[in-house]
């Protein structure tokens, strides 16, 4: 496990998993699988479908039982090869993807059944409709709520009984973009005002980057990295995380002494290669880490790119631009630049920037969509 | 959906058919109206009210008993590591396809005054059981063959149920058993108390069994009031207050199953099967009871009464011979219905509407209204309109079409859905004439589904008892008259042989059904 030192500064940690192996048949959903949440902050686990996340979630609910390893809920051993704490004795919450209310119950129902057995769940369960912003809606049934509403009921069910954690599984997949980007905010500062510790399970790395305090990328059942979004993106542990969070091209270089020097100039490397001799490189660079200049037609340079795509997000524009020989990457384009369309010719510039790059012949886990390309190459990611 | 009036050709036979269906109920309303004062007194006196309060007694008991029974099962099945779930799954289920009055025979065989199990316990010195006639007998007898309606209705529920809800359940602090009575329980209930009324339903409809088990319901009085007494409006009028008990109970479950539940589920994922833990060994001696009650002591008791009839020299040919006429009488009306079913079921897929629900209705109607009620009703009408057909195999064998229509339409019905109306248009711009269009194409695809029907009409009317019993011919012996016959006089040695006969028509038959239900690609 890659886990950034900063982590280990803060809180005490509300869930541990270690070592925790999990197969279903002949598939292994989690190998050697660890991680840390410090109490009162949300770790968003992100990563392409199928590649553990909600296993890793069940597995702290405790709907799963891990074939080894061992998970711990604020100290407390709930789950190794001997131990199997079950669900309802674990003080966890959890918000389904479905949401799961039930649907014969109203809303106040729903978020009281957790606490009846509570004097005070009267109380209580106003609390936590005023908290999710549903105090006129108690008496209403699931069924007569929006998507966006019955989610937010989902939360406040699962935060009534003041879990020692709060596990959510892909909470948002089932709503349109514009809620879901609504939502997230919102769903933040839910679980920020109620100090609550989360875990949060999501394949959309928007998403994991606005909501997680910390960011655990995983694939293929292993973590790749684990860090603050900040830095899961400025400083990707390795390929496979600089083309899964954000757009990343990688770009061949030689690097010497915390210097990469690209066809673009040299680059000031941070993170593993620094202190490396010298040796054959792929450096990361972010569409934004270039500057995008028209190019009036004429002689083909070395610096020509012709644009083959342009992406189009409202607050920023992308172009995927090739070179002469064949190369293609990500920049971000200005507004100066917006009015180009494909076909049309750009210079590149590099920006005063810091990055990282990997040492070549070692490089673990390149996601498949990479290994196409010859490395020979360079290569480039784009997602959104 | 085409919205054409349909051609005459196809309208004829349905309202034929629909006329037959309806005939033999208005017939017996029209009786029940020429009923004089006397008999009026009588229907409406206390002997009926002790009826009722029997009947409606048993219905319940049962739905209760086949609640009990099926809601465990339908759990343990469906949800949990209970050890050997696919076998226990098919086993729960077999009970369905014995018919109540092998079911009823095999127990007074096996604990009545003179059953094995009677005689093994004297054997050993152990005081005697208590009687297996009356109340006691057919609420047991019925629960035991009605429990899978609840089984098989609660497990399909369980499995289209999204594991997700019980999973929040659990993480809010519920066991799973809490988590059952507070989340999973309140949602299935009404397909529990839909299967509970179809149990219900079975149990104020049979004949056979309480017969069997001289049982005073509805069903067993208005046998003896028609074999016993010349005034059959009475007879006529008690039938007629069953229809209508059968009627509510049967409206009941169809706005139960029509009802819509507010939410809908899709499971993402199959449930984690619960670990029973300690609770694993009681679920697998409730599993293995209610198996013994329902499938081993009546198996074991037919076989043990057919070794002592071989023993004893009971004659070969009388069962060979009510073999054949099941086999043939089932055959016959199996054909029939298939050929029935077809403009029917052409009807409702190509021109639905009002027409179409108004001849789907009353054949279903004539299905919902209990065997006995039936065969009296036609024995009243055919008696009176023309009693050259009383007691023919012709009239036997067109009241058992009519009557399981509905089992040869509805998978006809389903084929020809998929059929559509373009496949033979198609074959027409190809050349062929209407009726080579539908030889050719509409009737080779047609054929799975009509072929399944036909066999389910065929084992149904195998096992049927009171048409048999009131319209066969005059010596017309079937499996089921012989079983009952030798049954309701005692002599269980001579029932055991068609029993085991019957069973295993059935067993083939079921093998056939679900080799016809595999899809043709």
């Amino acid at each position: 496990m890659k886990s950034s030192g900063f982590m280990s500064q803060m809180g005490p940690i509300a869930v541990r998993m270690e070592g925790v192996s999990k197969s279903f048949g002949p598939v292994s959903a989690l190998v050697q699988f660890g991680l840390e949440v410090r109490r009162g902050r949300t770790l968003c686990l992100l990563g392409p479908s199928g590649c553990g996340k909600t296993t890793a979630l069940r597995l702290i609910a405790g709907f799963e039982r891990p074939d080894a390893g061992m998970v711990e809920i604020n100290g407390r051993r709930v789950a190794d090869s001997v131990t199997a704490i079950p669900p309802e004795r674990r003080r966890v919450g959890m918000v389904f993807q479905d949401y799961a209310l039930f649907p014969h119950l109203s809303v106040r129902d729903n978020v009281a059944y957790g606490i009846r057995s509570d004097p005070d769940r009267h109380v209580r369960v106003s609390e936590v409709l005023e908290l999710v912003g549903l105090q006129g809606a108690a008496e209403r049934m699931p069924h007569q709520l929006s998507g966006g509403m019955q989610q937010r009921v989902a939360v406040a069910r699962a935060l009534a009984p003041r879990p020692e954690v709060i596990l959510l599984d892909e909470p948002f997949s089932n709503l349109d973009q514009a809620l879901r980007t609504h939502l997230r905010v919102e769903v933040r500062e839910i679980l920020r005002r109620a100090e609550a510790t989360a875990v949060f399970v999501t394949h959309d790395q928007q998403e994991a980057l606005t909501i997680g305090d910390d960011v655990c990328v995983m694939s293929r059942g292993r973590v790749e990295q684990c860090a603050s979004p900040e830095i899961v993106y400025a400083e990707p542990a390795n390929p496979f995380v600089a083309g899964f969070v954000g757009v990343a091209n990688l770009v061949h270089a030689e690097s010497a002494g915390g210097v990469a020097d690209t066809r673009f100039g040299p680059v000031r490397l941070i993170g593993p290669l620094t202190g490396q001799p010298v040796g054959r490189a792929l450096v990361v660079l972010r569409p934004e880490h270039f500057e995008t200049r028209e190019a009036p037609d004429g002689p083909a340079g070395a610096d020509h790119w012709r644009i083959v795509d342009r992406r189009f997000a409202g607050a920023e524009m992308l172009f995927e631009v090739q070179s002469e020989d064949g190369l293609r990457l990500w920049c971000e384009a200005g507004p100066q630049v917006r009015r180009l369309t494909i076909g049309d010719s750009v210079r590149l510039a590099l920006r005063d920037v810091e990055t990282v790059a990997f040492a070549m012949g070692t490089q673990p886990a390149v996601p498949p969509e990479l290994e196409a390309v010859p490395l020979s190459e360079s290569v480039s990611s784009p997602r959104h | 959906m085409s919205r054409k009036a349909p051609p005459l050709r196809l309208l004829l036979p349905v309202l034929v058919i629909s006329g037959l269906a309806a005939l033999p109920l208005v017939y017996l309303v029209v009786r029940a109206l020429e009923v004089d004062q006397g008999s009026l007194n009588v229907a409406f006196g206390p002997r009926t009210v002790e009826l009722l309060a029997a009947s409606l007694g048993l219905a319940l008991t049962v739905a209760a008993g086949s609640i009990a029974l099926g809601v465990p099962l339908a759990w343990l099945t469906a949800r949990t590591d209970l050890p050997g779930r696919r076998a226990w799954t098919i086993l729960t289920a077999v009970p369905l396809a014995i018919p109540s009055y092998v079911m009823a025979f095999a127990f007074i065989a096996a604990f009545g005054p003179r059953g094995a199990m009677s005689g093994l316990l004297q054997a050993v010195g152990l005081p005697g059981l208590p009687s297996a006639y009356g109340f006691a007998g057919a609420a047991l007898v019925l629960t035991l063959s009605t429990y899978p309606y609840v089984l098989l209705a609660t497990r399909a529920a369980l499995l289209r149920f999204d594991p997700q809800l019980e999973e929040a359940g659990r993480t809010l602090g519920d066991s799973p058993l809490t988590t059952f009575r507070r989340v999973t329980w309140p949602l299935i209930l009404p397909v529990v108390i839909g299967g509970a009324l179809l149990a219900a339903l079975y149990a104020l409809s049979d004949f056979g069994a309480v017969a069997i088990l001289q049982f005073d319901s509805f069903a067993r009085a208005i046998y003896i009031q028609y074999r016993a007494s010349f005034d059959r409006s009475l007879a006529a009028m008690l039938a007629l207050m069953l229809v209508g008990l059968t009627f509510v109970l049967a409206w009941m479950e169809l706005r139960i199953r029509t009802r819509r539940p507010p939410v809908q589920y899709a499971p993402r994922r199959p449930p984690v099967p619960i670990r029973l833990g300690r609770w694993r060994l009681p679920a697998l001696i409730l599993c293995a009871a209610v198996t013994t009650l329902s499938l081993l002591i009546p198996a074991a008791t037919i076989a043990f009464w057919l070794i002592r009839g071989v023993a004893q020299g009971e004659p070969v040919r009388i069962l060979l011979d009510s073999a054949a006429n099941s086999m043939a009488a089932g055959t016959l009306a199996a054909i029939v219905a298939g050929t029935l079913a077809l403009p029917l079921a052409f009807l409702l897929v190509r021109y639905p509407g009002r027409l179409a629900a108004a001849a789907e209705g009353v054949s279903q109607s004539a299905y919902a209204v209990p065997g006995i009620v039936v065969a009296l009703a036609t024995v009243f009408f055919v008696l009176n309109v023309a009693p050259v057909v009383y007691q023919t195999l012709f009239v036997l064998v067109l009241a058992y079409a009519i009557r399981f229509l509905p089992q040869a339409t509805a998978p006809a019905r389903a084929s020809l859905a998929m059929v559509g109306p373009r496949l033979t248009e198609a074959a027409r711009t190809l050349g062929d004439s209407p009726s080579m269009a539908f030889r050719s194409i509409t009737l080779p695809l047609l054929r799975p589904g009509l072929v399944a029907g036909m066999a389910l009409v065929f084992l149904t009317t195998v096992k049927e008892l009171p048409l048999t019993l009131l319209l066969g011919p005059t010596g017309f012996e079937t499996l089921a008259t012989a079983i009952w016959g030798a049954a309701t006089e005692g002599f269980f040695a001579r029932a055991a042989a068609p029993a085991a006969m019957l069973m295993a028509i059935s067993a083939i038959t079921v093998g056939v059904l679900f080799r016809s239900e595999e899809p043709v690609r």
